[in-house]
């Protein structure tokens, strides 16, 4: 029965192409409908619970050999990622009221299913490229400032380089190895072989462009301060994760303890920690607010990559875990952020001065995403750290360990310098918009209710993802 | 069987009841007046409960009494394990009795965000208790960090003017141990990991991991540069003085009373015991720091002009009397320094009680403002002159028993080291004495230029101790005399912890094959 196999095995991804054709449906219908966040919202909420439930029937198959496969924890990533998509929907409804945001974002989204199961590296570039691919209109989308275009331009032409390397490093794989299967990378790793040594390196670097490790992190500052609110949240979780789950998928069961893998040690070890320090270091100078979630985002690209150097067993957990309390605590934040008419307004730190004698519950939950994403305990973002930083150590590399660390110390300031501002410092914002006077806020509301309430269910269990 | 059972659900109360608490609180939707009866009757009961452990807590056991373990992230080993001995069960009733004088305390003094102020102290109380109680590594450092985020609001929310900079500082400096130590405790679980087969981070197994000394050296020397910033030992001590002074009357009580003992608590709980060999070898540059700690903390509470530095840097020197004790290795010294820990807990967050309370009279800390208040205010007067005699370590009360036992047991270890032609820690504890009349120096100088000579106050005329400072102060002093006089009971419940103590530290745990 391949038919079948087809249809349950890719049910997740069915219910977003699903979701799209009836939103363009809606669109044509009524021009401007409020159907839109609903249809969006089902289809994401039907996706993930989907995935989530193929993952619980143990459900592993093949519906394109070669091409695409599914296992029981590549269902429960794309269950998670989905799921995390879902407060990117509801926070939309302040700054999009039109079915276009929905119907890119599920698309992008069709994309970040792709890339857990590609089996080939031709699926792989295909996921890689639908999930940026609408992001780009993303950010144009909200044309409310000149930076908006600048911005969208950026990502297209740097993500557009990231391609390019990747399919470069693909061909010179292909040319080594004769095929394209995501398997044949791993082995290549430990490889002498130049071109081979060559292919790693140049599908190394596109990851780490897309997932903006420093140096290639000049373009996520420009691009996240020009998108509105929901898309930076998107793309500086879920884009992300995803690129960083493909990564993992690549190496496989690669070590890089290696000693013939040590060139690409050296990589994964000097630009990630350069990430780290470079990216904390640089957080604590900007006045934007997602300007210096872009730079903390930079910080954790780094962190995550870390997770390379530590032991092939576990690796997997560990990348997914961090992505989620990471994902769960920065749209946690993004959904908290005080609402303003004006979006540069919205977006400076100084918004958030005093933010607790008007706001208590934003101030609060906002102050438990920075707590996270800093990692103090007992935050999930600790435990997410915790993982990384001892698979490091267990691969024998504590001093990397100890210098990511230190690194991770630098970010603390940032982090506690906003919860400074919105509890000790008084409010200067004069005429305070009340919050309920702009529409959506309630959803967003939402949005932040259901990332704390998985930040917290981390907190107290967070052996249930392990 | 039952009744252990019954303490150990008693124990979890004991922790779990500020959580319970911090919700009601964030209930009652901001009726000041409520919030505080709430905090002080949960903070009460609290103690109240501890007060029933400690009595019922059998000090001759050397293990774990009343223990919960809860598998917590299994394929980790990492389990919720609390439970009392003899090293927390003191520190355990310290922590429950200041709580609600803590509260009690700051009626009057919080005006703004009274419910998160009192959330804050209850997260604080949580926290502390938990690092106190967690018989799990994971757990312990869970808790360790936890309590720098209520402190990190508390002092930064109703601290003085320059409290943005203090409490800054403040996490930084410890948060920075923290970090090393997190490395630390990494490494070690992966030595245990690879010795016996299963990841564990249960105190009990960590005792038996074997390393070779370098390792341990590398490994001490990041759980106890974190527990030496806690303590804080000179020279990682320069956060302590503006943290105390930025703090609120609460947070410095707190600050003082139980988050710097966390730091002699880590060492006696973890840094010496885990790694015995390593710690003898650094035995003659943490004595010295503790000396050095001693004379120079007191040397600089001898010059200060603000009155809450002077008792800042006073808690630097008393801590240093702990520390010593410590490394005596000597049962009467381990002992000593436990009681010390409690004594310092009282006497100095007495202290920082009534400095509050003239402060919130006056609005002004500087000593030179001050002047006859023993004429002024007279039952204040008799409250400072008990809390400084008690710092002071006057006989019959509970700093001379723990001053006194710490170096008894400082010389009792120096002596046949002395004998053996190893003069330092003989020299060491020598000069250690002379910190105890430094001690009484700027204690007795401190008390004459307030209590005494010519009446001076701002803020004229103000009113004597109400009735609610006198029942808080009262508690203390009974607390006092009730250690000073009656040491036997707290010694007796610590005997067998002390001893498990020096034997783990005592035996070394390098393996057969790396000696």
């Amino acid at each position: 029965m391949p038919g079948n196999l087809t249809l349950t095995a890719m049910l997740p991804e069915h219910f977003l192409l699903s979701g799209i054709v009836l939103l363009i449906i809606a669109e044509i219908a009524r021009k401007g409908s409020k159907l839109g966040l609903w249809i969006g919202l089902a289809a994401v909420i039907a996706a993930a619970t989907s995935a989530g439930w193929l993952a619980a029937n143990d459900l592993s198959s093949q519906p394109f050999p070669w091409h695409f496969s599914v296992t029981p924890a590549v269902l429960t990533a794309k269950a998670l990622l989905l799921a995390l998509a879902v407060p990117v929907v509801l926070m939309s409804r302040t700054e999009f009221s039109d079915g276009e945001f929905n119907i890119l974002l599920l698309s992008s989204l069709y994309g970040l299913c792709l890339l857990p199961s590609a089996d080939s590296l031709l699926v792989l570039f295909l996921g890689l490229e639908l999930m940026a691919m609408p992001v780009y209109a993303l950010i144009l989308l909200a044309f409310r400032r000149p930076e908006s275009a600048e911005s969208a331009l950026k990502y297209l032409v740097l993500s557009g380089a990231a391609s390019a390397t990747f399919l470069l490093g693909v061909s010179l794989l292909y040319g080594s190895t004769g095929t394209l299967t995501v398997n044949a990378f791993a082995p290549l790793i430990t490889s002498s072989d130049l071109m081979a040594r060559a292919a790693v390196v140049c599908v190394l670097l596109a990851l780490f462009l897309k997932a903006a490790v420093v140096p290639f992190h000049m373009w996520a500052p420009d691009t996240y301060e020009g998108a509105s609110v929901p898309v930076t949240a998107y793309m500086a979780t879920l884009t992300k994760g995803a690129v960083l789950l493909a990564a993992v998928q690549l190496f496989g069961n690669a070590s890089l303890a290696d000693p013939s893998a040590r060139y690409v040690m050296e990589l994964m070890a000097a630009l990630p920690l350069v990430s780290i320090v470079w990216g904390n270091l640089t957080a604590m100078r900007q006045t934007s607010f997602r300007r210096m979630i872009a730079y903390s985002s930079i910080a954790h690209a780094g962190y995550l990559f870390y997770a390379f150097l530590g032991t092939p067993q576990g690796r997997w957990q560990a990348v997914l875990f961090y992505i989620v309390a990471y994902s769960a605590a920065n749209l946690l934040a993004f959904a908290m952020m005080p609402v303003h008419e004006d979006d540069a307004a919205r977006d400076r730190l100084d918004t958030l001065d005093g933010l607790f004698h008007r706001d208590p519950m934003a101030a609060s939950l906002i102050a438990v995403a920075m707590l996270s994403l800093a990692g103090l305990p007992p935050f999930p973002g600790f435990t997410a750290k915790f993982v990384i930083f001892r698979s490091v150590v267990a691969a024998g590399f504590s001093t990397y360990a100890l210098l990511g660390l230190l690194g991770s110390f630098l970010g603390l300031f940032f982090y506690l310098r906003v919860i400074q501002r919105m509890f000790m410092r008084e409010s200067t914002v004069s005429a305070a918009v009340p919050p309920r006077a702009i529409t959506g806020v309630g959803f967003a509301r939402l949005a932040g209710v259901l990332c704390l309430a998985a930040t917290l269910l981390l907190t107290i269990l967070p052996g249930w993802m392990l | 069987m039952g009744e252990s059972s019954t303490m150990a659900t008693l124990l979890n109360a004991v922790l779990w009841l500020p959580v319970v608490g911090a919700a009601l609180l964030i209930a009652l939707r901001g009726n000041e007046r409520a919030v505080r009866t709430t905090t002080v009757t949960v903070l009460t009961v609290q103690f109240v409960l501890t007060a029933v452990l400690y009595a019922a807590f059998d000090g001759q056991i050397a293990g774990l009494q009343f223990g919960t373990v809860i598998p917590w992230i299994a394929q980790w080993g990492v389990s919720y394990r609390i439970g009392l001995d003899g090293v927390n069960v003191l520190l355990v009733l310290l922590t429950g009795f200041l709580g609600p004088l803590v509260v009690l305390g700051a009626w009057r003094s919080i005006e703004k965000q009274v419910t998160l102020f009192h959330v804050m102290v209850l997260l604080l109380q949580f926290a502390m208790m938990g690092a106190f109680l967690a018989q799990d590594l994971f757990l312990f450092y869970v808790f360790w960090e936890a309590m720098l985020i209520p402190m990190f609001l508390i002092i930064g929310i109703w601290g003085g003017a320059r409290r943005s900079y203090a409490t800054v500082k403040f996490v930084l400096y410890t948060a920075f141990g923290s970090i090393l130590m997190l490395l630390g405790v990494i490494a070690l679980v992966q030595v245990l990991q690879q010795q016996s087969g299963t990841a564990s981070f249960a105190f009990a197994d960590l005792y038996t991991t074997k390393m070779p000394v370098q390792l341990q050296v590398l490994l001490l020397s990041g759980f106890a540069l974190s527990f030496a910033i806690k303590v804080p030992m000179v020279p990682l001590h320069t956060w302590l003085p503006d943290a105390h002074v930025e703090a609120p009357t609460a947070g410095s009580v707190i600050l003082a009373g139980v988050l710097l003992k966390m730091g002699t608590y880590g060492f006696m709980k973890l840094g010496f015991p885990l790694f015995p060999d390593a710690t003898r070898l650094f035995t003659p540059v943490l004595m010295t720091l503790s000396v050095i700690s001693i004379v120079y903390g007191a040397c600089l509470a001898l010059v200060q002009t603000d009155i809450k530095k002077i008792i800042a840097y006073s808690s630097i020197s008393h801590l240093g009397y702990v520390m010593l004790g410590l490394l005596s290795l000597e049962l009467v010294g381990i002992q000593g320094a436990i009681v010390q820990m409690v004594s310092h807990g009282l006497v100095a967050g007495g202290l920082f009680l009534l400095v509050g309370m003239i402060y919130e009279r006056c609005h002004t800390r500087e000593l030179s403002a001050y002047g006859g208040l023993a004429r002024l205010v007279p039952v204040f007067g008799v409250f400072f002159v008990i809390f400084m005699l008690a710092s002071v370590g006057l006989p019959t009360t509970s700093g001379f028993t723990g001053e006194f036992m710490s170096l008894l047991g400082a010389f009792s270890a120096a002596w046949p080291q002395h004998l053996d032609g190893n003069n330092l820690p003989l020299v060491l504890a020598i000069v250690a004495v002379s910190g105890v009349v430094l001690g009484a120096l700027y204690m007795l100088r401190l008390a004459l230029t307030f209590l005494f000579g010519p009446v001076r106050a701002p803020h004229q005329p103000f009113t004597d101790l109400t009735g609610r400072e006198v029942g808080i102060l009262s508690a203390l002093v009974v607390a006092i005399f009730a250690l000073g006089l009656f040491p036997d009971s707290a010694l007796r419940k610590t005997e067998g912890a002390a001893k498990q103590y020096q034997q783990l530290v005592s035996t070394s745990r390098v393996p057969a094959d790396a000696r």
